[in-house]
């Protein structure tokens, strides 16, 4: 069974880390120069990132001629198992990448090590992202930096937008009426709706006056139940229910098991997606590569919704030998320089409030990150979000028909729990 | 894996309550040498239960794995499981699949067994090593490949269906969501689960029916039996022993499908959960693991497992004793 799995690699690990704990103690006194530094990156690995790590180790060994540098790629589902094991086994890594929605979590557990002395001498930490920083700190300690990000926007066909003669939809009743002419006009699909993608459907609740929760006292208030929210759920969930422009086909899927397919191949007419999808995308077709442009998630009345922040940040761990060279790798993986390229290269924004896309395609995203908000500052997000995906499954459960107040309902209590956790 | 123990324990029960064979004293020499095995076993099996017993009665996350004692919460983490709606909702998947999957699994297996054993040699070898590929092909492929062909972009499925005439299966299948409703990922899950499971059964049911005594067929189709018949009235009979132990092999890896289901449907899909996504849901996916909360779900799994056996086991020496 699986949970013997865990158990036993648990304990096996446990028994290994006791085990060789010994010979390892001692050799590495003070944080001069350490052999090696282990740094973990998340996600698959490919080819072009890893020559610009390459690069990266390259610079940092000019500094540190004595330190090699030992990637390892953690795939992004194994993430969680991955740190428990390594909290579990005393085996972590020196500096680690670490997904923003879990920061707090791990700053919660003592999992990452206090850098503030280490970020009040680093120069270049001043033009960081503020909301994104906010969420490395606790305590008014800092344990991580931000490193890059990703907003959200609606990607669209300029060539159908000026045939059909739309202008990119400023309010709700635009953004459907848009749709609904492409269905009718091209045969597509109008927009893609997927249930399970909450960033942009925080986007509705946010652009409407709503929220998850607020923190209030001590203690997160689920909001979730809240007039705005209703609305917005309604709204989103509409575009498949009642106004018919959004197809069945994704309830229970998120936007990359079909609608970025789909509008990479001209079968669909607007889908919500970030920045680093325009690579993913010509990797489906090239053939309309030029005509694809993005235009930021509207509000109800008008204007930008708020989006959420996505992205990724740095820390050093917490049983790091040599925290100084830790920092010191961090300050040159993510030095003016490297972040252009990292940007360039990844499709994500740098957390960088001067640094900017090369791509001129790309530019709608400056503006869309110029008004990003965080989610609830909360251990339990990671929770909400990704392991019980509570707006994913409410968002489902109305596509199919079930009375939004009920769902909502549900899902605030969800959120009143799993926010304190 | 450990679940299976009893089962395939029970079969050496059938015989030795035929015909009573004087006893003897027990040697130290066999014994000695299941030793090892049984240590390992242990160590790697029967400990990690224990730790999972102990900590279903606690709450456990990573400060505990870090060294942190752990709290005990007596029967919280039980109360918690049993008073949630999701659980008994998963619960009804993970036995309405098991019935299913496994009528179907061992329906087809056994034709499949039947057809080999008519078939000719080099026909037979095909054949046998055509379905054992589906066999070895581990879970996560199958259920990647299986996803694409009931996928809503460029799945096969959908595009074959739409070919279809209309009067056959309707209309609108391009489109087709295979994963809206519980209902629908069942139906792909179960197709996915059966073509890889069937094989086993048809192979092991192979080798049950090329032991069989030729004579008492060939009396059969003398007397002018029916394929039908004799099939029940001499084969099945026969080989009812192993007909049980597939049985309760297939009911325990049907109940405990994991992968297939989370790669086809996930955590965005809740109301498509069994239990063992419903334990992972609840316990490990997250950076605030609950592994007492996972733990009591593991308990309660097993102890189901365990009573599915049981009642098997029992009949099993029972038939052992009528027969």
């Amino acid at each position: 069974m699986r949970f013997i799995k865990i158990a036993a690699t648990a304990a096996a690990i446990a028994l290994a880390a006791t085990a060789c704990g010994g010979d390892e103690g001692n050799d590495e006194a003070g944080a001069a120069a350490p052999a090696k530094l282990n740094v973990w990156m998340m996600g698959e690995g490919t080819p072009e990132q890893t020559a610009f790590l390459d690069g990266v180790e390259t610079e940092f060994r000019k500094k540190h001629p004595n330190t090699d540098v030992v990637i390892k790629y953690v795939p992004w589902p194994q993430v969680a198992t991955t740190f428990q094991k390594a909290i579990a086994g005393g085996e972590g890594p020196d500096v680690t990448e670490i997904g923003n929605t879990d920061v707090q979590s791990h700053i919660e557990q003592g999992n990452l090590a206090d850098i503030s002395d280490n970020f009040a001498k680093w120069a270049d930490g001043a033009s960081l992202n503020k909301t994104a920083l906010a969420n490395d700190q606790g305590d008014g300690k800092t344990y991580a930096v931000p490193w890059y990000g990703g907003v959200r926007g609606v990607w669209y066909r300029t060539d159908w937008f000026s045939e059909l003669g739309i202008t990119p939809p400023k309010t709700w009743a635009e953004l459907t009426a848009a749709a609904k002419k492409i269905q009718d006009e091209k045969k597509v699909p109008g927009i893609g709706a997927p249930s399970d993608q909450t960033n942009a459907i925080m986007s509705f609740i946010w652009g409407n006056g709503g929220d998850v929760a607020v923190k209030e006292g001590d203690k997160w208030v689920g909001k979730l139940d809240q007039p705005q929210v209703k609305e917005a759920i309604d709204f989103y969930a509409g575009l498949v229910t009642t106004e018919k422009v959004a197809p069945e086909k994704y309830i229970g899927k998120n936007e990359l098991q079909g609608p970025q397919q789909d509008f990479a191949l001209g079968k669909l007419g607007m889908y919500i997606d970030g920045s680093w999808a325009l690579k993913e995308m010509k990797k489906v077709s090239e053939k309309n590569a030029d005509k694809w442009s993005v235009f930021p998630i509207p509000t109800k009345t008008g204007g930008n919704a708020p989006v959420m922040a996505g992205g990724s940040d740095l820390a050093v761990w917490k049983n790091t030998k040599a925290k100084d060279v830790a920092f010191d790798y961090i300050t040159v993986l993510n030095n003016k320089t490297n972040a252009q390229k990292w940007a360039d290269y990844s499709g994500f924004s740098s957390m960088f409030t001067d640094v900017k896309f090369t791509d001129p395609k790309l530019e709608a995203f400056t503006a869309i990150a110029a008004n990003t908000k965080m989610a609830p500052l909360s251990t339990g997000w990671a929770d909400f979000e990704q392991t019980k995906k509570v707006i994913p499954n409410t968002v489902k459960g109305v596509m199919q028909g079930k009375p939004s107040a009920d769902e909502l309902k549900k899902a605030n209590e969800q959120a009143n729990t799993l926010l304190n956790p | 894996m450990l679940d299976t123990a009893p089962a395939v324990g029970a079969a050496p029960d059938r015989r030795s309550s035929g015909p009573a064979r004087p006893r003897r004293r027990p040697r130290p020499g066999p014994y000695l040498l299941i030793a090892p095995t049984l240590l390992v076993i242990a160590t790697l099996m029967f400990w990690p239960m224990v730790q999972i017993a102990i900590m279903s009665f606690q709450k456990v996350g990573n400060r505990q794995l870090a060294g942190e004692p752990a709290e005990q919460v007596g029967t919280e983490n039980f109360s918690t499981i049993l008073s949630d709606d999701l659980f008994w909702q998963s619960l009804r998947h993970t036995v309405l699949f098991a019935v299913v999957a496994v009528s179907l699994t061992l329906l087809l297996g056994t034709l499949v067994g039947l057809l080999l054993h008519r078939l000719g040699r080099r026909m037979s070898a095909f054949v046998a090593a055509g379905v054992m590929v589906a066999w070895a092909t581990p879970p996560i492929t199958a259920a990647i490949i299986f996803y694409w062909l009931f996928g809503s972009t460029g799945g096969v499925v959908n595009w074959f269906l739409d070919l279809l005439p209309d009067v056959l299966v309707g209309g609108d299948w391009i489109d087709h969501n295979w994963f809206a409703t519980p209902l629908r990922t069942y139906t792909v899950l179960t197709v996915c689960v059966v073509w890889q499971s069937f094989p086993f059964v048809a192979v092991s049911v192979l080798a049950g029916l090329k032991s069989l005594p030729g004579e008492l067929l060939e009396a059969a189709r003398v007397d002018g039996a029916s394929a039908w018949r004799s099939f029940w009235q001499i084969t099945f009979p026969l080989l009812r022993p192993i007909f049980l132990v597939l049985l309760v092999l297939s009911i325990i890896w049907d109940f405990k499908v994991f992968t297939q289901l989370f790669i086809m449907s996930g955590m965005a899909n809740r109301d498509a959960f069994n239990l063992s996504l419903y334990a992972y849901s609840e316990a490990f996916g997250g950076m605030n693991a609950k592994l007492g909360m996972g733990s009591a779900i593991a308990t309660v799994l097993t102890l189901l497992l365990l009573a599915v056996t049981a009642v098997y086991v029992r009949i099993m020496v029972r038939q052992g004793e009528t027969s």
